[in-house]
Order: structure tokens, then sequence, then C-alpha cells
């Protein structure tokens, strides 16, 4: 599946990146690689970018680069899947949870 | 370069690592700012004297990595590998070790002098995070000193290693990072061939061996000159072959694998997380500040704090310095006996210093609320929160402060576009910051909504106006972008960097750096342009009408006795010989000759030499009004420009809305055109915009004063 169809608070691995040229060089530069896991935490108030978090990094990106993105969801917040070490609680859109 | 005992140290690391903190840290107040040659990007030196040596810092631009995806990397890799540095320190930041190694095994491949700042290690030591610092430096080949630049710990260590590595007093082997086999065998036959290349020595062959197969374009466009470039070509499409065949993916993708792969091996080796897990502040911050509800009333409540801030601070300041600049020019009027003299220092001189200085308060107050927000974190969060938006109109969430700075004073909100990393995005968004109509504007709008519309309806027309900037500003955008900066923008993939206090020092660092910039560079051009609208609306002068003020004068002394009536009289008289030589002047006579073209847009030659002199400043557009249109005035009552407005036959509702029109699309000030072409670096950009700008005004001005004139 990809990054963009995960919902917030789902919990994935990257499993392959296929965007192109100057936007994959800076995916791979920040650290989207293959075997990375990460948490995604919020959307934007106007719904577009997303927020990801993983290895201590806030990461945005817009909804159309996180569609070229292949993820494996992993699990959802809260069921113990070990990844990071700063999620506890489960975010909603609201941000309340 | 005078001594033996200099040592050139640059420092490298990501944004965020405190790397610019560590680096006022080891250099105190010894600093100076440049640019890096032919780009806008600052480069930050000092120096630190220690046991002897002078050891002179660069402080490259913070990166994630080494690519040739933005002018910073390049500018850093250029550094590294043309001036040769003695030594890099990476400056990492402790607490979040893992991604920031990513540059580390870039800078391992350069094959420079290493020397690890593993930064924020209060930060580490608070969090309980275990670092086994002798094992990591041997995994990565290079000495690591613990450092804070907050609390200001290791600094001196720093400074004693930089000095023991630099003396060879103490070594430690380099480590290379290996590749999967298919790479590294790739990697070193192509290296092999490169290393026969003497004009390639000051490159690190096994470096260039990797961009190659790295797809970089610059390294690529580097090498392919040469004669081995046949060979090297042929082994690179095997290599891709092979890996396509084997793992299907290109070794761009496996070569960042294989370097995350060696950073897990050693933050698994080295690295002990505590178990504990907590909520960051940083989580709780955003789970406000990013709040699907709170998140768009937070972002505009800041951007309007530092609009505030900028503006209603700024502002009586400007009037302060505008004030000082009138009280020196009169005290110093009656110090110069010759006319001509006293004119070009008076009005030419001290006016333009004065015009050119009265930014400075903006400038400086913009720049001070845009590095709190920059150094404290929520940039990015702001860029986040209104992307959605402006990738719509092609421009990036970034671009949003530098255009709303706009609606206050366009050179300050050029100068901000720096945050933007892509030139395209950049370009486009200085292109139509002039759309938003800026403070300068408004004496323009007040005076003709007020003269010819009631109070209740010229608030409307004058927001009309501000939303017409504004739509035609975006419009603009989409244009540029769908047309010719039709090339890629920045991705949106960005750090939300974690929220800092940010230090003070660096903040008023950096609004004394944009300051001086300001002063520097755009002074002298926006002086140069200010002295000559001053000539062209000065000169030639008509000695006639001077000897004619002087009968004018005499009269009025004969006939006029109440001496408050005769001041008012020669008042009078002086406003019409001054409307009278500006009429003879140049910009008089560029007012009759453009007169043709700006006929169909309801303009008569008047408005023409205010719109010519209207360059210097937009408020000068109401002054020049106010002395041309005294001309042929009898009525000696009434001198207000409004009430002159009014009555003048040739002026009516659809000029003023035509007016207000023109004045906001056309070309700013000569100061904003300064300030773009200094940030853009070349004229063509600016002069394409000018022609546009001045396009645009037309046919706008063109449509509404004809519909006015059929609906008014």
């Amino acid at each position: 599946m990809l990054l963009s169809e995960l919902n917030v608070g789902d919990k994935a691995e990257i499993t392959a990146v296929r965007a192109r040229n100057s936007v994959r060089r800076r995916m791979l530069d920040m650290g989207l690689v293959a075997g990375t896991r990460f948490k995604v935490l919020r959307v934007a108030p106007l719904g577009d970018p997303v927020e990801i978090f993983f290895k201590g990094m806030y990461l945005s990106l817009r909804k159309s680069e996180a569609a070229e993105i292949e993820v494996e969801k992993v699990g959802h917040v809260g069921d113990g899947a070990p990844l990071g070490r700063q999620e506890k609680r489960r975010r909603r859109f609201g941000g309340a949870g | 370069m005078t001594s033996r005992k200099d040592i050139t140290v640059a420092l490298a690391g990501n944004p965020n690592s405190g790397k610019s903190s560590l680096f006022n840290a080891l250099t105190g107040s010894h600093q100076k700012v440049g640019n890096f040659s032919g780009v806008t990007i600052e480069k930050y030196e000092g120096y630190a004297d220690y046991n002897g040596y002078r050891i002179r810092f660069v402080d490259l631009p913070g990166t994630y990595s080494l690519t040739a995806y933005s002018p910073e990397e390049l500018v850093t890799r250029q550094y590294l590998a043309q001036d040769t540095p003695d030594m890099v320190i990476n400056v990492v930041e402790g607490p979040n070790l893992e991604r920031n190694l990513l540059l580390t095994t870039q800078l391992m491949e350069m094959e420079v002098d290493l020397l690890v700042a593993l930064n924020m290690y209060d930060e580490v030591e608070e969090q309980g995070i275990d670092i086994q610092v002798k094992q990591l430096q041997t995994l990565l080949g290079c000495h690591i000193v613990p450092t804070s630049a907050t609390k200001k710990t290791g600094i001196d260590a720093l400074l004693d290693h930089v000095v023991r590595v630099y003396e060879g007093d103490i070594e430690i082997r380099k480590n290379k990072l290996s590749f999967r086999n298919e790479i590294e065998e790739a990697v070193e036959a192509i290296a092999a061939e490169l290393a026969g290349e003497p004009e390639l020595k000051t490159y690190s062959s096994r470096w260039l061996a990797i961009k190659l197969l790295e797809n970089d374009r610059e390294v690529y466009s580097l090498v392919n000159r040469f004669p081995v470039w046949v060979k090297i070509e042929l082994m690179l499409q095997e290599a891709i072959r092979i890996t396509e065949k084997m793992y299907d993916a290109d070794p761009e993708i496996l070569i960042t694998e294989d370097r995350q792969a060696f950073i897990r091996g050693a933050m698994e080796e080295c690295v002990r997380q505590p178990d504990v897990k907590r909520v960051s502040l940083t989580d709780r911050i955003d789970s406000i500040v990013l709040n699907r509800v709170l998140g768009l009333p937070i972002f505009f409540f800041v951007v309007w704090l530092i609009f505030h801030m900028t503006f209603t601070l700024g502002t009586p300041l400007m009037d302060a310095l505008d004030g000082f600049f009138s009280w020196f020019a009169a005290a110093v009027e009656p110090l110069l006996p010759n006319d001509i003299v006293r004119s070009i220092v008076v009005d030419g001189i001290i006016a333009g210093v004065g015009g050119v200085l009265i930014f400075l308060p903006n400038i400086i107050l913009l720049f001070l609320g845009l590095s709190f927000l920059e150094a404290s974190g929520y940039m990015a969060r702001a860029a986040f929160v209104v992307d959605k938006v402006m990738h719509r109109f092609g421009l990036h969430g970034k671009s949003f402060i530098p255009m709303i700075t706009g609606f206050g004073c366009s050179i300050p909100a050029i100068m901000a576009t720096r945050t933007l990393k892509s030139p395209s995005d950049r370009l486009a968004t200085i292109l139509i910051i002039p759309f938003m109509s800026c403070g300068a504007k408004l004496p323009v709008y007040v005076l003709l909504a007020g003269a010819f519309f009631a109070p209740a309806v010229a608030a409307n027309v004058m927001f009309g106006i501000y939303m017409l900037g504004v739509v035609l500003g975006l419009l603009t955008a989409l244009l540029l972008k769908s047309t010719m900066l039709n090339r890629e923008s920045e991705p949106f993939v960005m750090e939300l960097p974690p929220y800092r206090w940010p230090s003070l020092s660096s903040v008023f660092l950096q609004a004394r750096t944009k300051a001086w910039m300001y002063l520097k560079k755009a002074g002298t051009v926006i002086l140069a342009a200010v002295m000559i609208i001053w000539v062209v609306s000065n000169y030639p002068r008509n000695p006639e009408l001077e000897a004619s003020l002087d009968r004018e004068v005499a009269r009025i002394g004969q006939q006029v006795t109440d001496p408050a009536e005769q001041a008012a009289a020669i008042h009078a008289a002086e406003n019409r010989i001054a409307a009278a030589q500006l009429e003879y002047s140049i910009a008089g006579r560029m007012g009759k000759f453009i007169e043709p073209v700006i006929e169909p847009i309801g303009f008569d030659w008047r408005i023409g030499v205010a719109l010519v002199t209207g360059l210097a400043a937009k408020e000068v557009v109401v002054s020049t009004m106010g002395t041309i249109y005294s001309l042929g005035e009898v009525d000696e009552e009434s001198v207000e420009l409004k009430s002159i407005l009014k009555r003048d036959p040739s002026f009516d509702r659809a000029t003023a809305l035509s007016l207000m029109v023109f004045v906001l699309l056309y070309i700013p000030c000569v100061a904003a055109i300064g300030v773009m072409r200094k940030e853009l670096g070349r004229w063509k950009p600016v002069v394409f915009y000018s022609v546009y700008a001045v396009t645009v005004a037309w046919i706008a001005s063109f449509i509404t004063w004809n519909a006015a004139r059929v609906m008014m």
C-alpha cells in the first residue's frame, strides 16, 4: 500500500521509494529508505500535507509525495510494536487523544 | 596565511544540529559575514586563538546530505573540495544521532580530515542515552568530542583536539564505509580509472566514483570531459544493469540504503536508548499548534503578531528617522550659500540617504521576528499549515510569510524569501511580492478614495484594491509556474525541527546581518537611483520662473499687508512656480511624452509626472500631485489637494479608481527594484518583471477606467 493511504496513528515500514529525480533524492537524504519504520502523526489543518515521525525526526510531506512511497502497515499505536521512543498516546485528527 | 600556526576548520552539520550556536561559542565576537561566491548563501567566518594557534572557522550551511540537491549542499561540497580546509568538524545532534550520521558517512566518503562534535551532550545525558564514544570513534574513523554549545561545555576540548589532530599528536585510522559487493566492485573499478586523471587530484577518486553511481549531475559534468569517461560510462551502465537485475533498484538507492545500514549497525553497537517512553515537549506543543481546529487561527495570530511588530513598532521609528533627516536638512540648508549645491546636498543627498535609511527599522524588526520563528522551529510549521493553499498556486508553504510581509514593505519581504530553497519558488515569490500593496501606497489610496468616495465606500474601495493585488499576484504565480518556471519546485519533504528556545545572540546576529547587507549592497543602487530621480524632477531649471517668483513675492509684499495673509499668498505663489518648474523639468517632459500612452487609462501628463517621480517612493506620488495640481490654481483659499482634485474637471471617480489600480500594480519604488536585483543576482528577471508589471497595470487600469465610466 502507499504512504498516502495510511491513517493518522498508523505505523508502517517503507518497502520502496518510487519517486523520481530531486523528490527521490530528497526522500533518501531525509532517511526515507526501504526498512525505515515510521508513524503517521497528523494531517495539516487544511488536509495536506501530512506529518510522520521516525528516528527522532518530525517530517512533513505532501500527499502527492506520500503517494510515491510504498509501505507495509506494521501496526497501530498502542499495539506495542517497538518503534521509536517518543510515542505513547494515540493521536487523532483533533490531537486531543 | 601569515604563520604556520593558522588552522582552517569548516563546520558542517544538519540544520538544527546546533551548529551555529557552536560556531558562536567557538568564535565569540570574532565574526564576519559574507557570501559564498555566486550564491546568496551567507558565509559566516570567525576565529579563536588557542595555545598560540589561530583557528579560523567557516560555518558551512546546514545540510542533511552532500548530494547535488540544493545550493547549500553544492556550496558545502565545493568548499570542501576546492578550498580544502585543514579539518572539518561535523556537528551532530547527540540526542538524534542516527539521522545526523548520514552526513557523517558522506563526509567520510569525501576523505576529509574529520572531527565529530557530539553536540547537545547535556541533553544526551539528561535523557539517559548511553553513547559508547570510543567504539563509535573506531567505527567512524575519527575523533569525537562531546560538546554543548548552549551550556558552553566541551569547547576547549574541541579546540584542543583541533590543534592536536592538526599537529598529528593524536591519530586515528580512517575507516571506510563498504557497500554491498556489486556496488563496492563498481566503486573500486571506477575509482581506479579516475585516479589516473591528474586534473581530478583535488577530489577523492572513491568519492567521485560513488557520486557517479549516485547519478550526481555535478560530478557527471565534472568528469565527462575527460577521455577516461568513455570507459567509465560503460562501467556505470554495467553496474546499473547488475543492480536492476539483482535488487530491482538502481545504485543510487542501494548506496543510500547501505549507508543507512552502516548507521543502523553503528547505532546498535554504540548507543543504548532508555526504555522510558516520554512525550516530548515538541509533541505537546504541536498537539496544540498544529491542531486541526486551532492550527490555522494560531498561524494567523503569529503572522499578525510579526506584522504588527514590524510595522506598528517600526513606523514611529521610521517617522523619527524621517523627522531627523528633515531636521538635519533644515539645519544644513542655511550653511550652504550656493543654490545648486544646496539643492544637491539637501534635496538630493540627504533626502536620498534618508530615503534608504528609513527602511532600516522595518528590516531589523522583521528579521528579529523571522529569525526567532526560524530558530524556534515554528517557521517550518507555518509552512506546513498553509502549504495546501500556496501549492494550489504553484508556490511553497514557505512563500506565505514573505508574501504577507509585502503588505508592509516589499524590501524586507523580498529579503525574507531566502528561506526558500528552490530558485524557481524563490523567483516566483519575489516577483509577486510587489503586488501585495505596501504601506507606502496607502497615502495614495487614502487621498483618492477619500476625495471621491463617501467614507464607508472608501474603505470598501481600498479593501478591493488590496484584494485585487492579492488575486493578480497569485494568478501571476500560477502563470509563472505553469509557463516559464515550469521546473521542479522544492519538494515538501521537510523536517519540522524540534522546538527550541532560540539563542538571542544568534537572532540578533541574523537581524544585524540583514540590515548590514541592505545598507551595503542595496544602499548604493538605491541611492544612485533616488539621485537620478531627483535630477530628473529638478532639471533643467527655468531661470524665467525664478525671476517671476521674485516679482510675484515683491508684488505681494506691496499689496498685502496682513502678515498671515502675506505668508499664505507667498506660499501659494511658490507652489505655482514649483509646479511650473516641475512641468519644465525632465520629469514634466516625460509626463507629457507618455501622455498618449496613459490617455486611454484616463490619465493626463500631470499624473504621468507623478508616476515618474513615484518611482523614488510611492508616497512621492501624492506630494508630486500636490505640487503639480496647484498649477494654474487661482483660488488661493483652498490649496488642499483633495479639494483641488475634486474641482478638477479632468479628474473624476473613474480616474481615481484607475490611478489607484495603476499605483497598486506598476513598478515599485527603486529601493525595491534595487533589492530585487540584489537578491536575484541578475537584471533579466527584474527587467522582465518591470515590463510585466507595467503591462498588467495598464490593462487593469484600462478595464477599470472604462468600466467605471460606463457604470458611474
